[in-house]
């Protein structure tokens, strides 16, 4: 009875976070609700690798960045249709996994994250400094798309819609790659990457793919921002900002597409909310992070369907 | 029967830092047959098989399979090849549930493998691939905890898993590293008997501490002795052979029964 219900649920999920978000967006504005729309793409993307592989990395905002400037870039020089900027974003996303990936998944724990962190730092100095004729340094640059068909830029709901539509695309990708045999793998990878090989698995190259997806949907998250910012700056390709990231999978719980979602929204609302009640709200997700570590070690959704779970189980005994 | 060797090696040697692990062993394996290796703790056994299935490569000399030289073939390119193991401390995937664990290692030789669109995006858990992991998991007599998550099964069930994990991959030479550990004399018993029904479709190679449980099921046995094989051949011969008496277990008896046990000194798990 109880499984049913479970199954059912995940067969409409997709149906039930589209509806959530609905929800939210007349409660924290449309603006910002797309903004969580997008984040939580990305979060999506890193827990591919995060939570299912096990690979954490430092260097996210690379990814990102590299979708966000793309796609602004072909505004500017090829085409100001946004379905092309967002195509390109894609290419530039999975040649950057093609190009890094070979050096970085070679790697495990610590290394992988400074790797790529490395590599953030690149990329980095290249959109502030090197490359600032063409991305506009740290002024950043503007982004003009035009209106295609009834994709009407200007108007914030459409690209609320857009954004919410790509994010149900995402989810529902993310649900078959992870409830394949691609995903099992990717989980005994996490737990023991030897072990894997010896079922005859060419771990490198999975790992390689689970890389390059991970690229190429941040990309697709950094090209849908510049879609609802119209303008990149460096802070889209800032390696600080990876810390909001792993806070968000670690706040919802990593290993799962909805935990990805809980923590995405919740972490949006502690760093959109926070700040106005709590001058330096950063000492206070310090402190939840000790808490997370510490007792929910498995995140938000995590703790919620262990105890939903436990009740279950109690109630089905009596 | 015994003509076709498939898998050689030929000086093989490891060692660790100045430590010499496995020193020059030349090792023939006969199609059909269920061979086994005895020796005290640190004799090199399990880092031979390591050598064998590629975890990591040789100091010095080669290994051929099939007559197809594997020095230094990827592990999982070996597994492709038909060679398969289990390791010493079990090794399964605890995070996994019991049947995750056998559906990767069934849709490893499956058509699903191949098409990596259903590789990638469909459901791992389609019927096909789950009725032979339920059968895979039947053959050791776990089929009625598969959908347990593998970290709460009891070590003997874990080690029955890990072999049903390896026969599901079909090998056409199977690497058991102490199969009989940690498991109760029961599950003894009924692993002996899939095994001496195994035995018959597949090339086996079992390394074991306690002889007397190996001796009906092998029908050749090596003993290795810091890093080297000093003796081979008719299990029976074997353990009355001389230099095996002498630095095995000091003493006189060459009966089965006399000599079980008296060289398991380690840690069990
Ligand atoms: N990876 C390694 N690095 C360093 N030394 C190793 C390594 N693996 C094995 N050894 C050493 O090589 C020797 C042989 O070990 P091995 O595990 O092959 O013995 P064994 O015959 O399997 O013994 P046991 O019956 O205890 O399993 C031991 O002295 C061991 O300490
Ligand atoms: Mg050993």
């Amino acid at each position: 009875m109880r499984n049913n219900f479970l199954e059912i649920v995940r067969k409409v999920d997709i149906l039930f976070i589209g509806c959530a978000f609905l929800l939210l967006a007349p409660v924290l504005t449309v603006q910002r609700t797309n903004d969580f729309i997008i984040f939580c793409i990305f979060v999506l993307a890193y827990n591919l690798l995060y939570g299912f592989m096990g690979r954490l990395s430092f260097g996210h905002m690379l990814y990102f960045g590299v979708g966000a400037y793309a796609s602004a870039l072909t505004a500017e020089h090829l085409s100001a249709n946004p379905f092309a900027a967002i195509a390109v974003a894609l290419v530039a996303g999975a040649g950057t996994g093609i190009l890094l990936g070979p050096i970085t998944v070679r790697t495990t724990g610590a290394c992988f994250a400074l790797i790529n962190l490395a590599f953030n730092q690149v990329g980095y100095f290249l959109a502030l400094i090197a490359l600032a004729k063409w991305t506009g340094g740290e002024d950043g640059m503007a982004a003009f798309f035009d209106n295609i068909w009834i994709f009407d830029l200007g108007n914030r709901y459409v690209v609320f819609g857009f954004s919410l539509l790509c994010l149900l695309l995402v989810v529902y990708i993310m649900k078959r790659l992870t409830s394949s045999s691609f995903g099992i793998l990717l989980r005994t990878i996490k737990e023991n990457e030897t072990r894997a090989k010896f079922l005859g698995y060419n771990t490198f190259r999975y790992k390689l793919a689970a890389f390059v997806i991970s690229t190429t949907l941040s990309a697709f998250a950094g090209a849908l921002s510049i879609i609802n910012y119209t303008y990149v700056t460096p802070s889209f390709i800032d390696t600080t900002r990876n810390v909001e990231v792993i806070f968000a999978s670690l706040i919802g719980g990593s290993a799962s597409i909805y935990g990805s979602l809980v923590g995405g929204i919740s972490y949006m609302i502690i760093s959109n909310y926070l700040p106005k009640y709590i001058q330096r709200w950063e000492m206070f997700l310090g402190v939840a992070l000790l808490l997370l570590v510490f007792r929910f070690r498995s995140g938000l959704w995590g703790y919620i369907s262990e105890t939903v779970e436990k009740y279950a189980l109690k109630g089905a005994r009596e | 029967m015994r003509e076709k060797v498939i898998l050689e090696t030929q000086n093989l040697s490891k060692q660790f830092g100045g430590f010499v692990a496995v020193e020059k062993v030349n090792y023939k394996l006969f199609e059909g047959e269920t061979a086994g290796i005895i020796g005290p703790n640190g004799a090199g056994k399990s880092t031979f098989f390591n050598l064998l299935t590629g975890l990591f490569p040789p100091t010095e000399g080669k290994i051929l399979f099939f007559n197809q030289d594997i020095t230094s073939t990827q592990a999982e390119h070996r597994v492709e090849l038909g060679l398969v193991r289990t390791f010493q401390l079990v090794s399964v995937f605890d995070s996994l549930s019991v049947i995750d664990n056998l559906i990767l290692a069934v849709t490893r030789f499956s058509p699903i493998f191949t098409n990596k669109f259903r590789f990638f995006f469909r459901d791992a858990h389609i019927k096909n691939i789950t009725e032979r992991a339920k059968e895979a998991l039947n053959r050791v007599g776990l089929a009625d905890k598969s959908h347990i998550l593998t970290s709460e099964l009891s070590y003997g069930d874990k080690r029955k898993l890990e072999i049903a994990m390896a026969l599901a991959l079909n090998p056409k030479v199977l690497l058991l590293d102490e199969p009989f550990a940690g498991l109760s004399d029961v599950e003894i018993k009924e692993l002996l008997n899939l095994l001496h029904k195994v035995k018959k479709s597949l090339t086996l190679i079992i390394i074991e501490h306690k002889i007397s449980r190996i001796v009906d099921l092998v029908t050749r046995l090596s003993v290795m002795h810091e890093g080297r094989i000093i003796a081979e051949g008719n299990p029976k011969d074997v353990l009355c052979n001389e230099t095996v008496r002498r630095v095995y277990w000091g003493g006189e008896s060459c009966s089965v029964d006399g000599i079980t046990d008296s060289s398991d000194r380690r840690r069990r798990p």
